[in-house]
């Protein structure tokens, strides 16, 4: 056989095409623009002085910093709930992939088919959420129109749409646990929770430490989430922003492009960060 | 034409880039039409290597293969006129058997049509007697049988030359003996070269015309089957050949004596005929095939050993000793002698019969 | 006597109460969907409307092309599916199968370009299809995503579980990699592919960021884009909304369901090997 088959390079073709097009181009050109201002049919090579003003842009920052309190709060919430239903349904429920198939279902429907139908169950007047609320004598804040609230409303429904990729990626990591693991530790007498913390953890420990960096880099690309939550704003005031909410708003409604670009330079080196040190953790772990 | 040499291996080197791994040092040889060759060695010595060469599916660094006396070492493996039967089998499970035998014929320049194409598989498939697993997928099929299915699509092209590679190892022992014997049968009626690759001596001295041994990338001994046993060319034929395996003793040879330790006779009892090479002064290894050692009463006995163990081997057994640290066997037939662990005994080599070779190998007697 | 087992009750207790969060949402958007407006808008809420408008959807389909959104996210869904697994096919053969110099530095290269988030150059992309005068096409809809190296890494796994020999047979028996291709490699690969082209469909009809771009015309609008645009309009018609948020997700809802264990395998399977 060939060890140098050409014929390779005709196979790749297609892949080599549109990926340097539409991958590898933009990655250059965007990385360009965010060094020039103006309009897009006009750009002016203007150096450094995009990145001055989104860093002191208030509004970079308020972006960020959702950012940050939905990745502190939202991710690790999920996560731990997702870790204790998939325990739960695969040590002590019998219909396993009723209940997987069941919490997966947000995973394949439309954000903002659900986003229409979590403003309704928000509704400050006559939401379901409220409604319940008030039944139980709790106060009923005003999800929607409250721009206090917006973030715990995004918060809530991230949670929300996030437990079903972890549940399954959890239950999928329980199921590749050796079962003689447990065999073996129910003929020393050990307790479910000994189980549970002595074997069970530690094999998901690369699992979650996986959905863990997915979740946070997820947090930084949310748009969709927010866009049907709020109706195409981004909350009450912009007060629930985030970082892909604020470059399309510089590129598309405010019309500077070099401004969105470089929040874009900004959020795919934070992004290479995460993945920089998840390969890092995850050899640590792995070894 | 020349039917000696319908294949020929000229000087055959592999070095893989990437680790600089030199696998065929310098591999030549001939293969006769019509013969069945068997590539022996040990695993790790490079056969497969070869083998996949001759296929055309590896690239060799150096060195020529030609059949029938045109070099093909540029022709890619579907021009080569060859069949091959892999270890695995390869065949492809998603198809039926008929599909698979006919695959060949359905693919390619040169491709059939259908009925033709079918015609000719079914004639296979009746050689190699698997028509009435048609229609069925190939994981339904046993070893053997998934076996034939790999040899009727390997001779369906009707190749020249039909390589096979292990296929007798993933079956279980018995039916490895059938098989080899059909195998043998089948490509004599084709009439097909066979290149046969195997790490089982046995079955290559079952089987093979010929048998060409390898050892660390280089061919050891090119031989018919007995000449391995009888005449090895170097120390590694005669460890490699033969089962028990042959006992080898450390010699020195001072002043026309062959000294052991504790035991010595004198050079002159060797027969002069056998020498390949005078015997000086200095280091040896000789070494004895089991059934060439026996016990013998104590005045004619050279060795007095105790037995370790004794093992039975159908009408033969196995008398285990140890000599100068090393463990040493004698094969004597069942019932000769009532022998036990712990017995002591005396033993003589037949000496027309030993092999002396040199500490870097090479034989002198 | 047995005792009550307390621990075991309140993990059912969790299991259901989350449960019911899941899946309350999807049912009360159908139900919601069938309401009267007054019933949307009770309190206490209503859940079970009193009787099936039925008449909602007839609104929905009147107030908005919505057969044409349908028409048009079944199209770029489809197509971008087709495309991309057969450029996917093609790559990760010869990634896998072939030998060649340079073929390390495009895995590389391929590897590095797996981690740069779609929204970092999905505007430098509208650009792209802005100045080569796509906007509102179908061309525009699909072209960034008629390769996918994510579904390429994710084929290679499947092909690369092919023993190798299957390969080398099939050149001996005299098959040209085309033949291989698409004789052996793709049928043997049969489920995979599948669960790709899944995978691949349900992230096409849920695409919206895109086509929000891209779009701006009614008549080009994908499904989401309608619903939402839809949503804005439609103000406080609440019933209309479910309705037409039902007709977004049923179709895919349907899939899921029949599909389910390919869909769950293939998500579970792609993301611990990454």
């Amino acid at each position: 056989m060939k060890t140098n088959n050409k014929k390779a390079w005709l196979y790749l073709l297609p892949t080599i095409i549109f990926v340097s097009l539409f991958s590898i181009f933009p990655i250059l050109r965007a990385l360009g623009m965010s060094f020039q201002s103006g309009p897009l049919i006009n750009l002016q090579w203007t150096g450094v002085s995009n990145y001055q003003y989104i860093f002191t842009d208030p509004e970079f920052w308020r972006a960020l910093k959702n950012t940050l309190l939905y990745a502190v709060i939202a991710v690790p919430s999920a996560l731990v709930i997702s870790i204790f239903l998939a325990w739960s349904i695969f040590s002590k429920i019998r219909h396993q992939s009723f209940f997987e198939t069941m919490f997966f279902m947000p995973y394949v429907t439309s954000t903002i088919a659900i986003g229409i139908v979590f403003r309704y169950i928000f509704n400050g007047d006559y939401g379901m959420l409220n409604f319940l609320l008030r039944l139980i004598h709790f106060p009923a804040p005003n999800w929607l129109d409250d721009p206090s609230m917006n973030m715990t409303t995004l918060i809530l429904f991230g949670i929300w749409t996030s437990l079903a990729f972890n549940i399954v990626i959890l239950m999928g990591a329980l199921r590749n646990i050796d079962p003689n693991y447990y065999t073996l530790a129910d003929m020393y007498g050990a307790s479910g929770n000994e189980k549970f913390w002595r074997i069970t953890m530690p094999q998901l420990v690369p699992t979650i430490a996986f959905l863990l960096t997915m979740n946070i880099i997820g947090a930084f690309k949310i748009y969709t989430e927010v866009y049907a939550l709020f109706n195409g704003q981004a909350g009450i005031g912009n007060s629930a922003t985030t970082a892909v909410y604020y470059i399309y708003n510089k590129f598309q409604m405010v019309g500077t492009p070099g401004v969105a670009m470089a929040a874009t330079v900004v959020l795919f080196l934070i992004i290479l960060v995460v993945t920089f040190l998840q390969r890092k953790m995850m050899k640590r772990i792995g070894r | 034409m020349n039917e000696e040499k319908f294949i020929e291996v000229d000087n055959l080197q592999k070095v893989y880039e990437d680790n600089g791994y030199q696998a065929i040092k310098s591999v030549s040889f001939n293969v006769k039409k019509g013969d069945l060759v068997c590539l022996l060695g040990p695993s790790g010595c490079g056969k497969t290597t070869i083998l996949n060469m001759v296929a055309g599916l590896l690239k060799p660094t150096s060195g020529d293969i030609r059949f029938d006396g045109k070099s093909i070492i540029n022709t890619e493996p579907k021009d080569r006129n060859i069949g091959y039967v892999f270890q695995n089998y390869a065949l492809y499970p998603h198809m039926t058997v008929l599909q698979n035998v006919m695959f060949p014929l359905t693919v390619g320049e040169h491709k059939k049509n259908k009925r033709e194409a079918q015609e000719i598989a079914e004639r296979y498939m009746k050689l190699t007697d698997i028509m009435r697993f048609s229609d069925q997928r190939p994981v339904r099929l046993s070893g053997g049988q998934q076996q034939r299915v790999a040899i009727a699509r390997a001779l369906v092209q009707e190749p020249k030359i039909l390589l096979m590679d292990e296929p007798l190892s993933n079956l279980d022992a018995r039916l490895r003996l059938q098989i080899r014997e059909e195998i043998r049968a089948l490509v004599k009626k084709v009439g097909i070269t066979t290149l046969f690759v195997t790490h089982d001596q046995e079955e290559a001295l079952s089987i093979g015309d010929k048998i060409i041994l390898f050892n660390n990338g280089i061919v050891q001994q090119d031989d018919i089957g007995q000449r391995f046993y009888l005449e090895p060319n170097n120390q590694f034929v005669a460890n490699f050949i033969g089962n028990p395996v042959i006992d080898n003793f450390e010699v020195t040879v001072e002043g026309g004596t062959v000294k052991g330790s504790d035991f010595a006779f004198d050079q002159n009892l060797l027969s002069e005929d056998r020498f390949k090479s005078p015997l000086e002064d200095g280091q040896y290894m000789l070494s004895v095939r089991p059934e060439n050692i026996l016990p013998v009463d104590e005045e004619d006995g050279q060795l007095t050993e105790t037995i370790d163990d004794v093992e039975l081997i159908g009408r033969e057994c196995i008398l285990k000793f140890t000599h100068d640290g090393h463990q040493a066997r004698s094969l004597i037939g069942l019932g000769d002698r009532e022998l036990h662990h712990g017995d002591v005994i005396h033993l003589k080599m037949a000496l027309d019969r030993v092999f002396i070779f040199k500490p870097n190998g090479e034989r002198v007697y | 006597m047995k005792k009550i087992n307390f621990g075991l009750l309140l993990v059912y207790l969790f299991v259901g109460i989350f449960a019911i969060i899941t899946v309350f949402p999807f049912i009360y958007m159908i139900l919601g969907g069938l309401m009267s407006f007054q019933e949307t808008t009770t309190i206490p809420p209503t859940f079970f409307p009193h009787h099936l408008q039925w008449g909602n959807y007839g609104k929905v389909f009147a107030e908005a092309p919505f057969a044409k959104y349908f028409l048009n996210t079944l199209i770029t869904a489809s197509v971008t599916t087709i495309v991309s697994l057969f450029n996917s096919i093609l790559g990760a053969f010869a990634l896998t199968n072939l030998r060649f110099k340079g073929k390390a530095v495009v895995k590389v290269i391929m590897l590095s370009l797996l981690m740069v988030p779609g929204e970092a150059i999905i505007f430098t992309n509208y650009n792209t299809i802005a100045r080569m005068g796509l906007l509102n096409t179908y061309i525009g809809l699909v072209l960034p995503f008629l390769t996918s190296i994510f579904y390429m890494y994710y084929l290679m796994t499947y092909f690369g579980a092919i023993s190798p020999t299957i390969y080398k047979a099939a050149m001996i028996d005299g098959a040209s990699d085309w033949e291989y291709v698409w004789r052996i490699l793709v049928p043997m690969s049969k489920g995979g592919l599948f669960t790709v082209g899944l995978l691949s469909f349900i992230s096409g009809w849920n695409s919206f960021l895109w086509p929000l771009l891209v779009t701006n015309e009614d008549s080009m609008r994908l499904l989401n884009n309608g619903l939402s645009a839809f949503a804005s309009d439609a103000g406080s018609e609440t019933e209309l909304q479910l309705a037409a948020a039902t007709l977004t997700v049923l179709p895919i809802l349907v899939i899921y369901f029949i599909f389910r264990k390919q869909i769950i395998r293939g998500v579970v399977r792609n993301d611990l090997k990454a």
